[in-house]
């Protein structure tokens, strides 16, 4: 057990034998050593299975919105998911008096597909020292850099610190370089019409339409989804060349100035789809058109639900 | 044997032609190739609406709305215009070419222009050729109501 875990342990007791809290959301660890679940904990006898570490994938905003305003939440916040948090009580979807953030400043998310990569499929546990993750699998011992299991999504990550945490545990860690976002979206950007075209038909004719990027995604609330619609239908509803491209382009599109860029998305695609390659060109755009960067308080407004008469110079075609 | 006629799908708010001919000629006698969807207001337009006219075969679409303060419901333009630039560009970046999206913003004194405007836009979509960015998607009973 690492320092960490048994400061944000210590924190999640204080708030629920105290009263001040109805449930905490946090992670457990279960069975499977490259997998902590999410866990949603109402005793203080529960906490002992509370873990946090690198291999915590989630994006634990996703279950803000499952809990009625009224419910009084901790949880277990890193960089993103606080972001995640401002933009949902941005959207009325929960209280800020109803919640105690409980902030990490976080070292970035191992991805687990490349440790199993590296590794194999059989590993018993995972240590994380410092710069270093070292993996036990049943037949060898690996010792790994951290920096090279990162997920891409935590690599590009801009501020791993949470912004209104109310309980800070851990020391700050730098801000993240924002070269490296715009980087890869100016690289797509460069290609040609067709080559931008044969990437994303490459990216999307993968899709199962699990929907897995959908549930994982703390902004995807809505109660009847527009692939769910049928009358009228919307989309292809099956696995079909259409079907897919709407849901790709539309699920990246209703993220505009709201996708935080956590990834989650992407860890939960059980075909290692790319999608951040969508909304963070989405979020570049908001940025340099509106000078807006999501969740970055509880009060602005993403730019689509304002609106002023002075973007006329973006007019598309002018009257004569 | 000549190519297949381009497929325009034209939405066009009620309220953006001022001249009672213009809107006569689109509601009877807008040409075969062209197929009209009369919204309420620019702002009802969902970037959906234009993904799923794409991909029901249009090999282009045009925008017919009021200009900015000029909005029947005050400022439904507005909203419609940071949405729908944002998805044109969008659709570009995955190769659908923005040239196919057209935005057409009419005033008072704009008389004919909606025909200009749509012979000018079949040009281009001509030189273009047929669009072949985005899969196609299975035919759908049309929507709204019957006249």
């Amino acid at each position: 057990m690492n320092e960490l875990e048994t400061k944000i342990r210590a924190e999640a007791e204080r708030l629920l034998s105290e009263g001040l809290v109805d449930v905490v959301i946090a992670f457990r660890q279960e069975d499977a050593p490259l997998h902590p679940q999410p866990a949603f904990f109402t005793q203080v006898e529960e906490l002992e299975s509370l873990t946090y570490n690198g291999m915590c994938a989630n994006n634990l905003a996703n279950y803000l919105t499952r809990y009625p305003q009224e419910t009084r939440i901790g949880m277990v916040v890193r960089g993103c998911e606080n972001r995640s948090v401002n933009a949902l009580i941005v959207e009325k979807q929960h209280t800020r008096e109803n919640l105690v953030l409980i902030g990490i400043p976080c070292e970035g998310i191992l991805d687990w597909r490349r440790i199993v990569a590296l590794t194999g499929e059989n590993v018993l546990s995972v240590e994380e020292k410092d710069d270093s993750v070292i993996v036990h699998t049943r037949e060898n011992t690996f010792e790994l850099l951290r920096i090279e299991l990162l997920h891409p999504s935590c690599q590009r990550c801009l501020h791993p610190n949470p912004l209104s945490a109310d309980i800070l545990l851990g020391d700050p860690k730098p801000e993240g370089d924002p070269h490296l976002m715009r980087l890869r979206i100016e690289a797509l950007e460069n290609l040609s019409l067709e080559e931008r075209n044969a990437w994303f038909r490459h990216e999307a004719e993968r899709c199962i339409r699990c929907y897995a990027c959908r549930e994982a995604c703390p902004m995807c609330y809505c109660t009847e989804c527009f692939v769910d619609h049928t009358e009228p239908r919307w989309t292809e509803s099956g696995v079909t060349p259409a079907g897919m491209q709407a849901w790709h382009i539309i699920r990246a599109f209703h993220q505009t100035g709201r996708c935080t860029s956590c990834g989650a998305c992407e860890r939960a695609c059980p075909m290692d789809i790319q999608m951040t390659y969508l909304t963070d060109k989405l979020n570049l755009d908001m940025a340099d058109t509106y000078q807006f960067e999501v969740g970055m308080d509880a009060e602005t407004q993403p730019p689509f639900a304002t609106l002023t008469l002075d973007d006329k110079n973006r007019f598309i075609a002018q009257g004569k | 044997m000549s190519a297949p006629p381009i497929k325009i799908a034209l939405f066009q708010c009620r309220w953006c032609l001022y001249s009672p001919e213009d809107q006569a000629w689109v509601d009877n006698d807008l040409p075969e190739n062209i197929h009209l969807v009369k919204v309420p207001c620019t702002g009802r337009i969902d970037p959906l609406f234009i993904l799923n006219a794409v991909q029901g075969g249009a090999d282009g679409v045009m925008i017919s709305g009021c200009l900015p303060e000029k909005c029947h419901f005050k400022e439904g333009n507005l909203a419609a215009r940071r949405q729908l630039a944002e998805f044109g560009s969008f659709l570009d970046y995955i190769g659908y070419e923005q040239a196919r999206v057209r935005f057409v913003w009419l005033d008072l004194q704009d008389r004919g222009r909606i025909q200009q405007e749509l012979t000018a836009f079949e040009t281009t979509l001509e030189t273009l050729g047929p669009a072949q960015a985005l899969a196609t998607r299975a035919s759908a009973p049309m929507g709204g109501a019957d006249e």
